[in-house]
């Protein structure tokens, strides 16, 4: 009986650990997968490494990740320090009462702690701003800067705020445990007080500052929610980078990029617990011993004739630390730079090393997730982008609401090149604000391996023929859009009872169990895995998809009878944009043949650019050595009698975005 | 004696409403073995903070040599202190431990900050740890020291540095009775043959009497007497001093005359004089100074109500109408059994009237009494209200 109950709770400890451990276990094998699927495993290769520590996005985030954590751990290990130093001189009563202050950041959900810091951020800008046009006005000695935007510096300040805490959470108890008197017997003996915290306070508290720090540094490394509230709009964090990468899909590169990541953690982690451990053990056993190699050498080190050995090394790391700092600082501050923000996914890289070293502008290149987070992080004023890639709807909002600028088209002579079909489009009729960027439509993915013959039809997705099959994709204007559609309205319709039509069309699927769930960026692993039959998404995706299918997976792409979306993302400038030149430059080198034709091998979307689309195919052949499969190219680029049979979105009234909305909350309950 | 080191005048010490020192008039002459004494909380430990630079007084001033010292801070004072519990730096060994205060460069005659050469510290230090018999002891860490070699080790740490004056927080109130008994003669051999000041806190009154040139005792904030050891034994100013040094019977009497003084209605010789007629005093007469005689024989008689042996004497509680003596006598009473006693002259000693009178001198509850004597001083410090505020001890 004993001996079966040891087995169970041997069995459910195994358990627990496997559920603990596996999802990062497979995280860390398909780091190492050949292939790009994340649910395939195509043999064991580095390349996901290798071209993780190519991806300049990628090194670019880590960089400030490692700036921003070693910075505040520095500033909070010493103010952290200092604090709870100060907490001890305090009563008990008010001590107690602080230390359950101090906890409360540290319980706090970090979105409350982000969304505050933001808050605070900009009230204090926008008071700034006031002062400083104000001081400006009444002298002209000094100028202020009378526009500040959120960006490295409050992104560490905010990181310096809730590392604190946690430093004074390990240091405090160090100073509990020491004898007070310890501090009076140093000043008894001469010391003052800086010096008896040198030679006394630091060595007895030290095991805690240490702990505090690296404690520090992990939570740093690891945040992503306060980083993303407080960092801007042109610093992105290694978190931040790694999220807006998983937009689109989970590459094996973000694998390999979090399994780096959890390692270095681990390390962190690990090497805390055994300094703790080790210390523990010697407290315990306090009889003499032989002291230990290092201790040895430690000890022959602090004897008084290593003094200027030891002070000359300190000072060197206090120098090589500065030099450092201001090193990474000041190499991005002093280039001409133009801030580019786009989707994830959404450029071939190479593009902005030429066009850096075409141009000696730095490009710093960010990625927002939708044209919504777009939309809002414009309006809190959080941004210093100059160049935005919204989409067609989006951009008409903004046009209307003056958030953009009009373009200097004689400074972009490459807009000669965009075809004629991709001008004056409803959203910029005469074209003043945009140059197109990217194109596609947005079509129906099923597996003809798990459907009879040909779809054709929206009403693919809405047939209980399919049940549990269908994927719907999770996006109010898409999903509506493809159900309008069927139906035979305009996907722009502001009739109210078409609207609901659309709606009763996809909540009487919804009811009867034809939809497997609502997707966006997992309609790659499903369609790819097999999992699902159909789906609606963008022709760029489904050749992506294609490359990555399963053995047995038969992937298709239509655009139905009934017709589709599509859409175009065009490179505009924001009003009042800093680099406004460098802007153009910028434009007029992405509206380029060449760049056209890398980017459309690279992102899967077709180009605007007349010349690439007709050069593609030869492009892909030489590059590849194999002819480019003209079907499939139709897919990509549509030809003109496939895409009259389209419709682009426009921006809706207010009132008809409110329904959409109600009804997308309602169909989710 | 010798000289005036110390002064301490009208220092008064108070957090908010609450008073620790009250008005401290007390001067230390130099090489003077010095104690204050008294029971937790009379502000011993603050007097001591403040003579080390650790506390400043509300009012009043601190005088060294003459010199008005109030804001000297601690590192400037030539003052070393030996802390309760040590307060040794516990990432040090023994010998960094002592040469510590050596290694602190210091301001020489032209204000110029200068360290001592390394062989001086290293012959100061072995000469200090000879003198606290701790040779060869140099390299341990100091957690592996047993308690009395953590004493040394802290005198030796506070010694080094050539004090005027050495400060000792209840020293030996960590160590067991024997080790405290050694300690005791150690202290006091260091201290005659370093020729240096000590002040000395301690709440064991034993202690006091042992060591010391001069004792203080305190309470509530206030010097109750100062005086050498025996003055303050034979001659205690009032109920508080007489209970607080040994054994006391505390008795209400009248002054009938110079001379006389009448107990339980009954007159007796004393030596004393100066009160007035018929004023009423405190009669203190020490459990030594009554000899047991037959009932009859007696000038009061009572019975007897219990007996300890203690060795050298008995411990012999009698009641005399109600009140209860105790009596130290090397003849044996059985319990209840009538006796009667005679108290010569000079074992009568008349105190003025005082707050303290009623308070003390009964025997009535003497087990326990006897028990919370016996009761170390609860350790303060473990949880000390903060660095600045709590030093009432």
């Amino acid at each position: 009986m004993k001996r079966k109950n040891r087995i169970g709770s041997r069995l459910f400890i195994g358990l627990t650990f496997l559920f603990l451990y596996l999802p990062i276990f497979l995280l860390i094998i398909f780091s190492f997968n050949a292939g790009e699927s994340s649910a395939v495993w195509q043999g064991f290769s580095l390349d996901w490494y290798v071209s993780l520590f190519q991806n300049r996005l990628i090194m670019e985030s880590l960089y400030t990740t490692l700036l921003v954590s070693l910075l505040a751990t520095a500033i909070s290990t010493v103010a952290g320090t200092f604090a709870a130093i100060g907490l001890y001189s305090l009563g008990k009563r008010k001590r107690d009462a602080l230390l359950v202050v101090n906890d409360i950041p540290m319980m706090n959900a970090d979105i409350v702690t982000g969304v505050s810091l933001c808050l605070f951020f900009v009230a204090f800008f926008q008071g700034w701003g006031s002062f400083a046009r104000w001081f400006n006005g009444v002298q002209s000695a000094i100028e202020l800067p009378e526009r500040l935007v959120l960006g490295f510096g409050t992104m560490l300040l905010a990181h310096i705020a809730f590392n604190i805490p946690y430093v004074i959470l390990n240091v405090a108890p160090k100073l509990r445990q020491m004898d007070k008197n310890l501090v009076d017997a140093a000043q008894d003996l001469g010391c003052t007080w800086m010096q008896a915290f040198w030679k006394v306070i630091l060595p007895e508290i030290k095991p805690g500052i240490v702990s505090g720090a690296l404690i520090a540094f992990t939570m740093s490394i690891d945040d992503f929610v306060i980083s993303y509230f407080t960092a801007g709009s042109s610093t992105s964090t290694l978190a931040m980078r790694i999220y807006s990468m998983t937009k689109k899909r989970i590459t094996p590169e973000v694998n390999a990029v979090s399994t780096l990541l959890f390692l270095s953690v681990l390390v962190l982690l690990v090497a805390n617990n055994v300094r703790e451990v080790r210390q523990e053990r010697r407290a315990a056993s306090q009889e003499i011993r032989e002291p230990s190699f290092f201790e040895k050498l430690s000890m022959r080190f602090s004897q008084p004739s290593f003094n200027w050995v030891r002070r000359g090394l300190t000072g060197a790391m206090a120098c090589a630390f500065i030099v450092v700092v201001v090193l990474l600082t000041g190499a991005t501050a002093s280039q001409p730079v133009v801030n580019v923000c786009s989707w994830g996914e959404y450029i071939d890289e190479s593009l902005i090393t030429q066009f850096e070293d075409m141009t000696g502008i730095r490009v710093n290149y960010q990625t927002a997730e939708s044209n919504e987070a777009l939309y809002s992080l414009l309006k809190s004023g959080g941004a210093d982008y100059d160049v935005i890639v919204p989409s067609d709807y989006m951009i008409s909002q903004l046009i209307e609401e003056g958030m953009l600028e009009e373009l200097d088209y004689s400074q972009i002579p490459n807009f000669e090149l965009i075809d004629q079909r991709f001008r004056n489009l409803p959203y910029d009729q005469s074209n003043k604000y945009t140059v197109p960027y990217a194109w596609g439509t947005l079509g129906l993915i099923y597996n003809a391996a798990m459907v009879d013959g040909e779809l054709d039809s929206w009403g693919a997705l809405y047939d209980e023929e399919y049940a549990g099959q269908v994927l719907l994709i999770n996006n109010s204007r898409d999903a509506l859009g493809a159900a309008l559609i069927h139906l035979g309205y305009s996907v722009n319709t502001t009739d109210e009872a078409e609207i609901r039509a659309a709606f009763d069309l996809i909540a009487d699927a919804s009811r009867r169990g034809v939809f497997q769930g609502k997707v966006m960026d997992q309609v790659f692993q499903k369609m790819e895995g097999g999992n699902a039959a159909v789906a609606s998404y963008y022709a760029g995706d489904y050749l992506s998809m294609l490359e990555n299918q399963a053995d047995g997976v038969d992937l298709r792409y239509v655009i139905p009878k009934e017709g589709a979306n599509w859409f175009v993302d065009a490179m505009c400038v924001l009003k009042d944009a800093p680099h406004y030149d460098d802007a153009m430059k910028w434009i007029n080198f992405m509206a380029s043949t060449d760049a056209n034709l890398a980017n459309m091998d690279y992102i899967g979307y077709a180009s605007p650019n007349t010349q690439a689309l007709e050069a593609y195919p030869a492009y892909y052949e030489e590059l590849y050595g194999e002819e480019l499969d003209p079907e499939l190219y139709e897919i990509m680029a549509a030809p003109s009698h496939v895409l009259e049979r389209c419709e682009m979105y426009t921006v809706l009234p207010a009132a008809t975005r409110k329904l959409y909305n109600d009804l997308w909350i309602e169909l989710g309950a | 004696m010798s000289k005036e080191l110390i002064r301490l005048r009208d220092c008064v010490m108070s957090y908010g409403d609450e008073v620790v020192l009250d008005h401290i008039n007390l001067y230390i002459n130099d090489k003077e073995f010095l104690t204050l004494l008294g029971p937790s909380g009379c502000g011993k430990t603050t007097t001591l903070r403040i003579i080390g630079g650790f506390l400043s007084p509300t009012a009043g001033d601190v005088l060294f040599d003459g010199v008005r010292i109030n804001d000297v801070p601690p590192h400037l004072r030539t003052v070393n202190t030996v802390f309760q519990r040590y307060a040794l730096f516990p990432h040090l060994n023994v010998f960094e431990n002592v040469a510590f205060g050596l290694r602190i460069p210091k301001a020489d005659g032209s204000g110029r900050k200068v360290k001592l050469p390394e062989r001086e510290i290293h012959e100061r230090v072995m000469e200090m740890l000879e003198v606290v018999n701790l040779k060869g002891f140099e390299k341990r860490p100091v957690s592996a020291l047993s308690g009395g070699q953590q004493q040394r080790v802290a005198i030796a740490r506070a010694l080094v540095n050539r004090p005027r004056v050495l400060l000792l927080d209840e020293p030996l109130g960590a160590l067991d009775m024997r080790l405290r008994k050694d300690m005791q003669n150690e202290l006091k051999r260091i201290q005659q043959e370093m020729e240096i000041t000590f002040i000395y806190v301690t709440h064991d009154q034993e202690e006091a009497l042992a060591m010391s040139d001069t004792v203080v005792v305190m309470d509530g904030g206030r010097i109750q007497q100062i005086g050498a050891p025996e003055d303050i034994y034979n001659e205690p100013k009032n109920a508080f001093v007489a209970d607080f040094i040994g054994e006391s019977n505390i008795i209400d009497g009248i002054m009938r005359a110079d001379g006389v003084v009448e107990i339980f209605n009954r007159k007796f010789q004393c030596l004393d004089k100066g009160f007035a007629k018929d004023e009423p005093v405190d009669v203190v007469i020490r459990p030594e100074d009554v000899d047991i005689v037959d009932e009859a024989a007696g000038q009061l008689r009572g019975t007897v109500t219990s007996v300890t042996f203690k060795g050298v004497h008995y411990d012999t509680i009698v009641d005399f109408y109600g009140f209860k003596w105790l009596i130290q006598t090397t003849d044996y009473c059985p319990v209840d059994s009538r006796i009667g006693i005679k108290i010569d002259p000079d074992g009568i000693h008349v105190m003025k009237k005082s707050q303290y009178s009623g308070m003390f001198g009964d025997y009535s509850s003497y087990s326990e009494e006897y028990e919370e004597l016996d009761v170390p001083e609860p350790e303060d410090g473990e949880e000390r209200d903060s660095q600045e505020g709590g030093y009432e001890d």
